[in-house]
């Protein structure tokens, strides 16, 4: 009798162990997975913190009026054309007075970026009564002097195998001593369209495009989808074309989203000739796409509504569409909505099908209305994300946690009114 | 009852049934976008294509083993030579799918099957929305990703183990788009494993087994089905995927399987191709119509495939 | 309830595709007697080399007028002459930058498609770089080791022609190290590559004095000869996207670049240009002429849109600024080889009585 005892209970010892390393196998796979969202989320934060802040030099402007308006014309166009580089010289001259020569000075000119001298048109333009007067300013800094404050070029490197030399280093010191060189919050990259130069290229054009993209998207696939669900679900009867409708749907759902891009082209530019690179176009692509999934969602909460409903509804003489419309649509609506706002975030974060409408090209304006020409988030990261300034690293990196951001938010919006608003039945 | 009470009766019921039938005809209508779509894709796709393929036969376009489309374009330039064999793309697109279904299957079935069988519902309720945000990333950040991250990481460890490692390999890209199909073969195979009938469960338990042997003796090969219907699913999935590869794969074909070189997919090309010259008369870019047109036959396929084998196992246990 | 709220979304719909384009400032509704189709936006395609300094001024132009910003697209030189003579109309471009001079054959084509008055504008010079990561050393090569590694055919040695199986840059020239040949460049849309193959491709191919006679005989061979490109992996057809490339450099320590002279100078601190027949690829050199890769970058203006579209005369001012491509302007910060003063007052006064091209 001892014999199989000791046997049965090694072989139940080799049995939990074997249990227990597969239940630790399911557990490493979900670490592993887990493990990977984290590092790409840091990897990605890593990059882009530092892009919510920006360098600004403060000078003291004297907004001479001889240089900028000496016909006291006070026209804005004008005031924005005038040139305000030798005020700025001059300024920056008062602060490092050691720069005599004139290569030097336009080096040291160089410190700013490219666009501080528009800002100052705009900023007068908007103001002329500061013509004539001194006042101090902060400037945007260029890319590689809000690189260097941000720790990101290493001075210790020779010299030429970096942008910013000695000399530039010297003189960033001494604004440094002097207080004139801060870092400081990052409105930029809200407020401004794309840019050549990385320190004013921001994401407000790329998310405005989105955001007309996906109302065109919702204003298409919302009405269109629900619309389908019901007649799905309610009112057609078993047959071939509903059946075949069911197939197209569900094949709809897995076509690539690259192949509605080329839908896109061929036949809503090419044939129908919509303006090209519009959200107006890459909405409706956005809702072709997004179509199938609405229905598909819309579909289950509908046949989760219980008959008895509908019984009730028709036992009091409420016609088909009363019964419909009236009762079991509004009762479903909280789940279509979660169902739309999920088929939305994964359209928010498209880019092959914009791609091929042609939302790629270099935009600086703000987009207005859909059918002006914009791009979208994430394009916007896809064209940034080929240049190789370091500057727009760094930007790139931020676009994409503002767009996480918005994606989290829309999920988050999603589960909420799920949870709130759904029914057991 | 009165003569104006029933007219009154007989023409409300008239209104209302005008009502109705309007009303169904608008609903039949919106359905009807859907085919209206899909006959929109087919013909676009097949219209371009067939323009193609009367300047470029079809043998060669599905059985060269070269492809070199950029052909000059105009009469006084000397361009490429014009080779429209679509194999290099497709072995280029199997090689990176390959490679992400080898990261995402173990992963991603492991983690349904812990989830569904062993996991508290506590550990459920945090682990399942965060591989629904994996699954919520936008592609393009997983290109970035694996072009500026994973990419320089590789080819580092390479040429530190002595090996040369493309920075375009294909095990960057492979490797970061089985990352990306590690939800969605997860949340498929959920599925299928909840699937399987309780009593399957009970018989097992009640004949003396653990929990493990359940789940690996009876349950898993109750569901194979069902979990070979999800990796097709996820194989077309990889296969249609464009910005990862976009942005992470190499732009000249190459008819390899090794890992570690640069290849290009069919869904690069597509992009190359259509962004920048656009002339609807030369076979450049017509080639990406073919091209694309191929690849919807081939996940169409796929999914075809896919659900029928998921539809016959929901069926046996329904 | 669904009904009021599906009535109010077709409403707003409405509304906000109607939203945008109309609004005009009044000061352009005064100056230019647009017609109320047209779109008020400058539409510009075009060479990838012009496009940083197309984009910088479009960019200025935009801060400092009241005209919309310039949509900029980067399709190639070719590709964008394509376009650019396509047609007139909304559509269709109304600038195009290139890296070489348009040909006789695409101005054909633009009059079959009605566009006869085409305004031609310099931009200034640039040179082509083959660059490699400074990961790596510098290499010397000669305009006779670009056409070895690169064309499609070689010399064998005894008059004929053999299939390029040269893999290493040894095998070309034992002077040069034993990396293997990986190139990337521009594909046959790109003006960078014409003007490549015309000038480094050419330039090595005629160093063999029975090429070099080829050409007085068969010139359509000749040239067939020396502008074919070889398609294996040693050439990389990397794409419109020069600022790719750079990136694609700093990866991979062993491939060369080629792109224009403003995308080494922009990234100088990550990538150095090869020296070509001993001449490194520096401002002055290429501004002497004395770099063997150099050429001239233009763009086109359809005369007939300068009065239909708002700010296309502007934009040609603001480009044609000594501030803009002055020997001191914006542009040179960003790489571009000025011209020289009398050149640039030349065509600076050419192009703003917007005269038309006459090719000779």
């Amino acid at each position: 009798m001892p014999n199989y005892i000791l046997s049965t209970s090694r072989q139940m010892a080799k049995r939990h162990a074997r249990e227990k390393r597969f239940k630790w196998y399911g557990r490493i796979a979900i670490f592993i997975s887990i493990a990977f969202l984290v590092f790409m989320f840091s990897a990605i934060i890593f990059r882009g913190a530092s892009a919510f802040q920006q360098t600004k030099i403060s000078l003291d402007i004297n907004f001479s009026e001889s240089i900028l308006d000496p016909s006291s014309s006070r026209d804005p166009d004008l005031l924005k054309r005038a040139n305000y580089k030798p005020i700025v010289v001059e300024s920056l001259l008062s602060v490092i007075p050691e720069v005599t020569e004139r290569r030097d000075r336009n080096r040291l000119y160089k410190l700013l970026s490219t666009g501080a001298v528009f800002d100052l048109g705009e900023k007068v333009a908007d103001d002329p009564s500061i013509l004539g007067k001194s006042k101090k300013v902060w400037l945007l800094a260029s890319s590689e002097v809000d690189l260097f404050m941000k720790g990101k070029i290493d001075p210790n490197v020779s010299e030429d195998l970096r942008r910013l030399k000695d000399r530039d280093i010297e003189w960033i010191e001494i604004l440094k001593s002097e207080g004139r060189i801060k870092k400081k919050f990052n409105k930029t990259l809200f407020t401004n369209g794309d840019s050549r130069e990385p320190e004013m290229a921001g994401i407000l054009g790329a998310a405005i495009g989105s955001f007309f993209s996906l109302l065109v998207c919702f204003l298409i696939a919302f009405p269109l989808g629900i619309l389908t669900a019901v007649y799905l679900e309610e009112y057609a009867k078993k047959n071939f074309i509903t059946d075949f409708i069911e197939v197209n749907i569900n094949n709809l759902a897995a076509v690539p989203s690259i192949v509605f891009g080329l839908l896109g082209l061929s036949i809503f530019l090419n044939f129908f000739h919509l303006p090209r690179s519009t959200p107006l176009v890459g909405g409706i692509v956005l809702a072709l796409m997004t179509l199938p999934t609405i229905i598909i969602a819309s579909r289950s909460i509908l046949r989760s509504i219980p008959q008895s409903i509908r019984d009730a509804a028709l036992g009091l003489g409420a016609s088909k569409t009363q019964t419909t419309f009236h009762h079991v649509v509004p009762l479903a609506m909280p789940g279509m909505l979660t169902g739309t706002i999920l088929g939305m975030a994964r359209a928010l974060g498209e880019t092959a099908p914009l791609l091929m409408i042609g939302m790629v090209a270099f935009i600086v304006d703000i987009p207005k209305g859909v059918t002006d020409v914009a791009t979208s988030l994430p394009v916007q990261i896809f064209l940034w994300a080929d240049s190789p300034e370091k500057g727009f690293v760094e930007r790139t990196s931020a676009a994409i946690m503002v767009l996480l951001a918005f994606l989290i938010l829309m999920n988050i919006c999603a589960v909420y009114l799920r949870k709130r608003l759904e029914r057991r039945w | 009852m009165r003569p104006q009470i029933q007219n009154e009766l007989r023409r409300r019921n008239r209104r209302n049934q005008i009502k109705e039938f309007v009303i169904q005809g608008v609903l039949i209508a919106s359905s009807f976008v859907a085919i209206l779509t899909t006959i929109g894709i087919v013909a676009s796709l097949v219209f371009e294509a067939f323009r193609f393929f009367e300047k470029i036969p079809l043998t060669e376009f599905l059985f060269s083993l070269e492809w070199s489309p950029q052909t000059a374009i105009r009469a006084d330039q000397v361009g490429a030579s014009g080779k429209f064999g679509v194999i290099p793309l497709l072995t280029g697109t199997l090689l990176i799918s390959f490679i992400a279904m080898l990261v995402a299957t173990p992963l991603g079935l492991l983690s349904a099957i812990y989830l569904a069988e062993f996991a508290k519902a506590k550990t459920r309720d945090i682990v399942k929305p965060l591989l629904e945000l994996l699954a919520g990333i936008p592609t393009v950040v997983y290109g970035f990703f694996a072009a500026l991250v994973v990419a320089p990481i590789i080819r580092a460890t390479g040429s530190g183990a002595g090996f040369d490692i493309s920075s375009e390999s294909a095990l960057a890209a492979g490797l970061v788009m089985g990352v990306m199909l590690i939800p969605f073969i997860s949340s498929l195979s959920d599925d299928v494993i909840n699937a399987v009938p309780q009593a399957l469960r009970d018989a097992s338990f009640g004949m003396g087994a653990t929990h493990e042997e359940t789940v690996t003796k009876v349950i898993i090969p109750a569901a194979t089905p069902g979990i070979i219907g999800s990796l097709l699913l996820a194989i077309s999935r990889a296969i249609g995927e464009t910005m990862i590869v976009v942005m992470a794969a190499g732009l000249a074909a190459n008819l390899t399987l090794n890992p570690f070189e640069a290849v290009t997919t069919m869904t690069v090309q597509i992009v190359t191709l259509l962004t920048g010259d656009q002339e609807f008369d030369s076979a450049k870019t017509l080639a990406a119509f073919a091209i694309a047109l191929f690849l919807l036959i081939l996940t169409l396929g796929l999914n075809i495939i896919a659900l029928r084998i998921v539809d016959k196992y929901k069926k046996k246990y329904a | 309830m669904l009904k009021k709220s599906l009535l109010l979304s077709l409403m707003t719909f409405g509304l906000t595709a109607c939203g945008g384009g109309d609004i005009k400032p009044d000061s352009i509704k005064s100056e230019v007697p647009a017609s109320t189709e047209s779109r008020d936006q400058i539409k510009i395609v075009g060479s990838s080399t012009v496009y940083p300094f197309a984009t910088t001024v479009a960019e200025n132009f935009g801060r400092s007028t009241s005209f919309k910003t310039p949509i900029v697209e980067s399709t190639g030189s070719g590709g964008g002459l394509k376009l650019f003579c396509s047609g007139l109309g909304d559509n269709h471009p109304d600038i195009t930058n290139a890296s070489r001079r348009i040909k006789a054959s695409e101005v054909e084509r633009c009059a079959e498609n009605e566009i006869f008055d085409i305004v031609e504008v310099k931009v200034g010079y640039d040179g082509i770089v083959m660059a490699n990561s400074r990961k790596s050393n510098q290499m010397n090569l000669s305009l006779k080791d670009v056409f070895l590694a690169l064309a499609k055919d070689v010399p064998d040695g005894s008059g004929g022609l053999k299939p390029n199986s040269y893999k290493t840059w040894n095998d070309v020239n034992p002077a040069l190290s034993t990396n293997k040949i990986e190139v990337m460049g521009p594909p046959p849309t790109s003006g960078t590559r014409d003007a490549f193959v015309e000038l480094a491709m050419e330039g090595g191919c005629k160093t063999f004095d029975w090429i070099k006679a080829l050409k007085k005989t068969d010139k359509k061979a000749y040239k067939s000869l020396c502008h074919t490109i070889r398609e294996d992996e040693h050439f990389i057809e990397a794409g419109e996207n020069d600022n790719l490339i750079v990136q694609k450099l700093n990866a991979n320590p062993n491939a060369l670049g080629i792109f224009g002279f403003s995308f080494l100078e922009q990234n100088a601190d990550s990538v150095q240009g090869s020296t070509i027949d001993a001449m490194p690829p520096t401002f002055e050199n290429i501004a002497e002429g004395s770099y063997p890769v150099s050429r001239s970058l233009y763009f086109y203006v359809k005369k007939d849109n300068v009065n239909k579209i708002p700010g296309i005369y502007e934009y040609l001012a603001e480009f044609m600024s000594d501030r803009a491509s002055g020997p001191d302007g914006y542009l040179a910060e960003k790489g571009l080889i000025p011209m020289n003063l009398d050149e640039h007052s030349e065509w600076k006064a050419s192009v703003l009585g917007l005269e038309p091209l006459m090719l000779n």
